[in-house]
């Protein structure tokens, strides 16, 4: 008897350590396992709309998953966890660190933003959570070999090269001026617009304008004043931004004051009516184009229920990437459904990572398929314009 | 008004030596306050960065108030913009006597060691942008404005000249002369003088110590405030919007000499000319490493600043 009670303490502690999943697993049918799926973006902060625009996705998600109207009765319960890393990479290396400690977390939407990618993936590829970013288009973050890494969007190798030729081919706009906000997202996506552009025959000038304070950055706000007079002195036909809505917004309201009268261009970081509300005046935002991997809503019967969902949980209308994160946390939980079929106890990390590597999912956006490298199959870049204070698709580049 | 014949084919020179001035206006006004209160306190008041959000926040909710989101015409509209102004540096006075109340006063009365006070400081901003963006939002938002302040005011050398920075340096110009008067001319003036040279004889010749510190930061807030208004008219208020600004106006101050009222402006001015002149050359992220690296070396060679005085000792 005396052996007993070290065993049966070394038995509960051998429990306890094998995670509340596999714990779970164990549990009657009457007391289904609890998996929890985490949604990481900017919940704060200069860029915290982006953020905004899909942590709703992913919980409606989950509560239709919950609920039985998505993927039927499931065998086990979903719960949702938050983080919010800014858009930056110091607090996403501390996110990843608490999700990873979670035992129950089983994968995650996001990191949103390239550079939070990046300084989370050492950790979470490490544990083997599976990270699916439904907007994380730096070229480089499928390069690590990082197999837990996945994204539901085409990077910038394909969104740079595609604006530049629609700019170049389709605009008609040949003497261009480049500006990047000197992050990762946006110097990458710049190089690489600009090379195409110089390749389609374009004059081509760059520039670096860093994101200011009040946008998460360190430069002073004060700067837009000299670039916009910069900008003009050199006349180009086209100036495309590659960073974020919010300095974006800054810099139409001081080219505006400045007199700039060309076209104005952005990528996906400023595909967000956010951009009109961060530019002084709002009317200053009208004839900007934006392009975006990421599709506006069709008309089907799943968009309009999830448009609906959405609306009800946000209490505004879906933007940019929200109905991306709906198609990665419904890929998530998709590939936890596969696994239950051979018994929850099935579901774990490192089961989950493998799965994902070979799934097809028919999502709202496009029907998903991840590449070896974690990057999605397809190409598709749209492009939108601001007519009258509103974002308008215009369709295909 | 006749354009200088080198700058006539030059645009861009002239855009960035006007907005350089510009900016400086603003930088001058912000490092008033941290040079104030540094002049009596040897102290340097890292909150003054929020002091100056919340001036943008008051100028924001007061010009929302009284304009909605009307734009009346005219130049007697710029009555709202003045009032916007008064709201922006009345919300920064407020919010700098609190700080000297809540976060300075207690560790003053305990002979707190300076350090002490230097974390005080980081953990009152810290605790006050973290407020004003949970209170206020955390998206960028512009002060709804008059016609009049939208737009160029005339154009110099081709280059159309916002009438905004007019506004900006006007308001610099009469709050600057306004406080060096007060300072230098006045009872109150003659107080803070005292206290920054001796605290404890002016407080034997009748000088209350605890008022003239806290109307002394109560000056800086006010033009902080006024500055965060301005800023906030042509950046956007956002509770992160004092960081940046701050920091550079604390180096103005220093530039200019610390504690030296009339150094704050040059040095504000001087700042906002070394950031934007060689932009002409240069991309703009050199911007910084250009500006602080010129004001490194200017430092070297006069370590107290240009004007190289204080008000006198910590009190």
């Amino acid at each position: 008897m005396k052996v007993g009670a070290p065993i049966a303490v070394g038995a509960l502690v051998l429990t306890a350590f094998n995670g509340a999943a596999s714990a779970n697993a164990k549990h009657p049918a009457t007391t289904k396992p609890t998996f929890a799926i985490a949604y990481e973006g900017p919940l704060t902060g200069g860029n915290a709309v982006l953020g905004q625009d899909m942590i709703y996705s992913v919980e409606f998600a989950i509560s239709q998953a919950n609920a039985g109207k998505s993927f039927g009765n499931l065998p086990f319960k979903l719960t949702f966890v938050r983080k919010d890393d800014q858009g930056l990479g110091p607090p996403a290396a501390t996110d990843a660190q608490e999700l990873v400690a979670d035992k129950q977390v089983i994968g995650m939407v996001g990191p949103a933003f390239s550079a939070s990618v990046q300084a989370a993936e050492p950790t979470l590829s490490a544990a083997n959570l599976a990270m699916i970013s439904p907007s994380a288009t730096r070229v480089t973050l499928a390069d690590h070999n990082w197999p837990n890494f996945f994204r539901v969007v085409a990077d910038d190798g394909v969104q740079g090269p595609s604006d530049a030729n629609y700019v170049v081919k389709k605009l008609g706009k040949h003497n261009l001026y480049v500006v990047n906000d000197a992050t990762t997202y946006g110097s990458p996506l710049a190089n690489a617009f600009a090379a195409q552009a110089r390749a389609d025959g374009a004059k081509v000038t760059t520039n670096t304008f860093p994101e200011t304070g009040g946008c998460g950055g360190t430069a002073s706000a004060t700067q837009y004043t000299a670039d916009a007079a910069t900008i003009k002195s050199a006349n180009p036909g086209l100036v495309f931004y590659s960073g974020y809505y919010c300095d974006l917004g800054l810099l139409i309201g001081a080219l505006h004051k400045a007199g700039y009268k060309g076209v104005i261009f952005s990528d996906d970081g400023s595909d967000t009516s956010a951009l009109i509300t961060s530019t002084n005046p709002h009317s200053a935002a009208n004839g900007v184009y934006v392009s975006c991997a990421c599709s506006v809503l069709g008309s089907t019967t799943a968009d309009k229920v999830f448009a609906a969902g959405f609306q009800k949980l946000a209490h505004f209308a879906p933007a940019v990437y929200s109905a991306e994160s709906f198609d990665a946390a419904s890929t998530l939980i998709d590939e936890l459904k596969i696994l239950a079929k051979h018994g929850v106890g099935n579901i774990t990390r490192h089961h989950v990572v493998s799965g994902l590597h070979t799934i097809t999912y028919v999502g709202l956006t496009k029907t998903i398929h991840f590449k070896s490298d974690g990057n999605i199959s397809g190409t598709a870049i749209y492009v939108n314009k601001i007519e009258n204070g509103k974002l308008v698709q215009l369709g295909l580049e | 008004m006749q354009c200088p014949s080198f700058l006539a084919n030059n645009n861009l020179w002239v855009s960035l030596i006007v907005g350089g001035i510009a900016n400086g206006f603003l930088y001058a006004l912000i490092a008033l306050g941290y040079t104030l209160v540094y002049g009596v306190l040897r102290l340097i008041n890292f909150a003054h960065s929020e002091v100056f959000m919340a001036g943008g926040f008051g100028g924001l909710f007061a010009m929302r108030a009284i304009l909605g989101t009307s734009s009346p015409a005219g130049f007697w509209a710029i009555w709202f913009m003045i009032v916007g102004i008064v709201a922006g540096a009345a919300a920064g006075g407020a919010t700098a006597f609190v700080l000297e109340r809540v976060a300075y006063r207690p560790l003053r009365k305990r002979n707190a060691p300076r350090l002490t006070y230097l974390i005080s400081a980081i953990g009152a901003s810290f605790f006050l942008f973290n407020l004003g963006g949970k209170e206020f939002g955390r998206i960028t938002a512009f002060i709804p404005t008059p016609a009049v302040v939208q737009g160029n005011s005339f154009t110099l050398c081709g280059v159309g000249v916002e009438s905004v920075w007019i506004l900006t340096m006007v308001t610099a110009l009469v709050l600057l002369i306004v406080l060096d008067t007060v300072v230098n001319r006045t009872k109150l003036g003659k107080g803070i003088r005292a206290v920054a040279q001796d605290a404890e004889t002016a407080s034997l010749m009748g000088v209350h110590i605890d008022r003239t510190i806290a109307l002394t930061f109560v000056l800086g807030g006010l033009m902080g405030g006024a500055a965060g208004c301005l800023f906030g008219v042509q950046f956007g208020v956002i509770y992160t919007m004092g960081f940046v600004p701050g920091l550079k106006a604390f180096t103005a101050a220093v530039l200019g000499g610390i504690g030296n009222i009339r150094g704050a402006m040059i040095g504000g001015l001087m700042l906002g000319l070394v950031e934007n002149i060689p932009l002409r050359w240069m991309s703009a992220e050199w911007q910084d490493v250009v500006a602080f690296g010129v004001l490194v070396a200017l430092l070297l060679f006069r370590p107290t600043g240009l004007l190289g005085e204080r008000l006198g000792r910590e009190a």
